[in-house]
């Protein structure tokens, strides 16, 4: 039964095609993400010279970006090593400054620019791009978990202790939370695991709210008093038949947080309360081209419109979702 | 009435109770305090030159030494006679430079607010009487890019293009008066004060205008497809009484509350927006106090965006009930 809703909602879901395209680009985001330093590295793939074979790139993976003792300090880039060589597409790391080339715009050596040390844009922004997507999903699990707990809790009992948890969702909802969450930064330091703990703990009280009313509504159903009867223990009834029926709404609205977490991210390293450099962030990349931007378009441009094409896509994945899930819409087809 | 709105004080009170206590927790229980940062910036801790004796002499002025709950106690003592003490920047009292600040931040919002209402409202409505028609659909596809563009990316963008004077010089770099401002008359002054504020109230705008039409669009849906609707137009109503009169009054109702919700948000982002138009108002005062760690300061803005955020949620409430009389106030607590 369980997984014929599911499957509906999926065919309803795969009639969108502009959320399909959002979901294709969350995916093609993810796997960057996992596979960015395979995408953007100064290191080859595979280096064969005089009969021997290395692998350089992996070599610095395996060994936490240590190199062949025999290759040690040599840019093999350079056309002086003879072999084969085979490059990642984006033959720069992250880190690595030329500083002959400080803020050139793009051009085939740098197919997005550099920025103002020289750096590659485009291997920054592909290494950015991890912050993003795994700041979004760690900060959305752990306020979704606090606020299942907690709204299942005060659905399901009623009573004192929902008039309790709801006095508390109606303080922290009153909170200016942006500036919670800025005093908290800048008062223990900024860093990802900050950014994403202090999202996390601040953001729940949506969840909870929208399960407290779907554990309002579900409690009373036959089904749950049915178990009830037979004597099934609390724990059981709220995760095994309750939450399942009640996590069609958390799902839509779990969506619409990965990317306004996405943006509450952006917005707080281009403030200066982000993740901290060397790491790149798209929202820092902005912050810093502040100071090139009368001539420096792509600085400003390009992560800029990464933050706005992933927040798109979350934003599309989860209309879809909502119109998917739908009863309406459900029962139409 | 009068019962309902003393119990919803009393809420009130309580909430404001809770916010300014854990702000203050927070604000204390942080690693370093303001006594260290101030001296460390001052390089005579660096130095040496500086007894711990002037250390404690420091935290002393500043009520550090005691425990939380004293301090807290000493705080609200003060707050409840409006006493927010002086700022640690430049020793003026906190409600000076706050009566500086509010006012603008307060018409920035409200011109914002007007305006995502007067755009919002008619574009949602027309969207939904017109739904799947070419204006529906292109404004759908047009209010959902700019639901997802990042402000503060937006911001940068009109100030490059706008103000820079490197493409275009329409409109100043910032701030909220031009230096000849000072010695003009009332009239130049005010057409002045509204130059500077165009661009930081498109920014501030544009992403909740596209939010509200959406969401108007959906309430309106919505309500056309219930029954009463049926049955006015089966009566022979006009077109236009059945939508103004039947369909939008009945729509109003999540819209007004939606108001609520909307002005916490428009405090945050209004932190963004300041920084970036440089506009001296409660956003950039909160920013330049949290990196100073200007406690009196933090703990005064946080407590009055509180109790603007609880009275924007009553407002809202008792409109609720003058649009709906089926909600009675007393059973909504």
């Amino acid at each position: 039964m369980k997984a014929g809703y599911w499957r509906l909602v999926w065919r309803e879901f795969r009639k969108n095609r502009l959320a399909m395209g959002g979901l294709v680009m969350v995916i093609l985001l993810i796997l960057t993400a996992l596979c960015a330093p395979l995408i953007a590295n100064n290191r080859p793939y595979i280096y064969i010279t005089g009969g021997k074979v290395y692998l350089p790139l992996f070599y610095g993976l395996i060994f936490n970006g240590a190199e062949y003792p025999e290759l040690k300090g040599k840019d093999l880039r350079k056309k002086e090593y003879k072999g084969f060589k085979l490059f990642p597409p984006v033959a720069y790391s992250y880190s690595e400054y030329d500083l002959n080339y400080i803020v050139t715009p793009p051009s085939s050596k740098h197919l997005l620019g550099t920025d103002e040390q020289g750096r590659d844009l485009l291997a920054r922004m592909i290494y950015g791009s991890r912050v993003s997507i795994f700041i979004g999903f760690i900060a959305v699990f752990i306020y979704v978990a606090i606020g299942i707990i907690i709204g299942s809790i005060a659905g399901y009992y009623g009573g004192w202790i929902d008039m309790v948890i709801s006095r508390v969702i109606e303080v922290i909802m009153c909170f200016p939370t942006f500036f919670l969450i800025l005093t908290i930064l800048a008062l223990w330091g900024p860093s990802l695991v900050s950014v994403m703990l202090v999202i996390g703990v601040t953001s729940w009280p949506g969840i909870a709210r929208i399960v407290r009313g779907e554990f309002l509504r579900l409690r009373e159903m036959d089904f749950v008093i049915a178990s009830k009867a037979i004597g099934a223990v609390d724990p059981w009834i709220i995760f095994r038949h309750i939450l399942p029926n009640a996590l069609a709404p958390v799902l839509v609205s779990a969506t619409f947080g990965i990317a306004s977490t996405i943006l509450i991210e952006s917005s707080l390293s281009f403030l200066g309360f982000g993740v901290q450099p060397p790491t790149p962030s798209w929202g820092d990349i902005l912050s810093q081209s502040r100071d090139f931007m009368d001539f420096a378009w792509w600085l400003t441009f390009i992560p800029g419109f990464a933050i706005f094409i992933t927040i798109t896509a979350y934003n599309l994945i989860g209309d879809a979702l909502q119109d998917a899930m739908d009863p309406k819409s459900l029962r139409r087809k | 009435m009068k019962k309902y709105l003393a119990k919803r004080a009393l809420l009130m009170i309580l909430t404001l109770f809770l916010i300014t206590l854990l702000s203050y927790t927070i604000i204390r229980i942080a690693p370093g305090d303001y006594t260290t940062l101030k001296l460390g910036m001052q390089g005579a801790l660096k130095t040496g030159s500086i007894s711990s004796e002037a250390i404690e002499q420091e935290r002393k002025l500043y009520g550090l030494d005691k425990p939380i709950i004293v301090g807290y106690a000493d705080w609200l003592a003060k707050f409840v006679r409006l006493d927010f003490g002086r700022s640690r920047k430049d020793g003026r009292p906190v409600l000076t430079r706050i009566g500086e600040a509010l006012p603008i931040t307060l018409i920035l919002n409200a011109i914002s607010m007007i305006i995502i209402y007067i755009i919002s409202i008619p574009m949602g409505i027309v969207s939904a009487v017109k739904k799947d028609k070419a204006f529906d659909r292109v404004s759908g596809v047009f209010l959902f890019i700019l639901y997802s563009l990042p402000h503060f990316w937006i911001g940068l963008i009109l100030l490059l293009y706008m103000s820079s004077g490197e493409y275009l010089n329409l409109f100043p770099l910032g701030g909220i008066h031009s230096d000849w401002a000072a010695h003009a008359g009332s009239i130049p002054r005010l057409l002045d004060f509204c130059w500077h504020l165009v661009l930081p109230v498109i920014t501030l705008t544009y992403g909740e205008f596209a939010f509200l039409a959406r969401y108007t669009r959906a309430t309106m849906l919505e309500v056309i497809n219930q029954q009463y609707i049926m049955t006015a137009r089966a009566k022979g109503l006009a077109e236009k009484k059945v939508i103004f009169v039947h369909a939008f009054r009945n729509s109003l109702i999540p819209l007004i509350t939606l108001m609520a919700t909307l002005l916490p948000g428009l405090l945050g982002g209004t932190v963004i927006v300041e920084s970036i138009f440089s506009i001296p108002g409660m956003g950039l005062l909160a920013y330049e106090s949290i990196l100073s760690r200007d406690i009196p300061v933090i703990m005064a803005i946080t407590t009055i965006s509180a109790i603007l955020t609880l009275l924007g949620i009553l407002v809202a409430d008792i409109m609720y009930s003058l649009v709906d009389p089926r909600i009675r106030l007393e059973a909504k607590i």
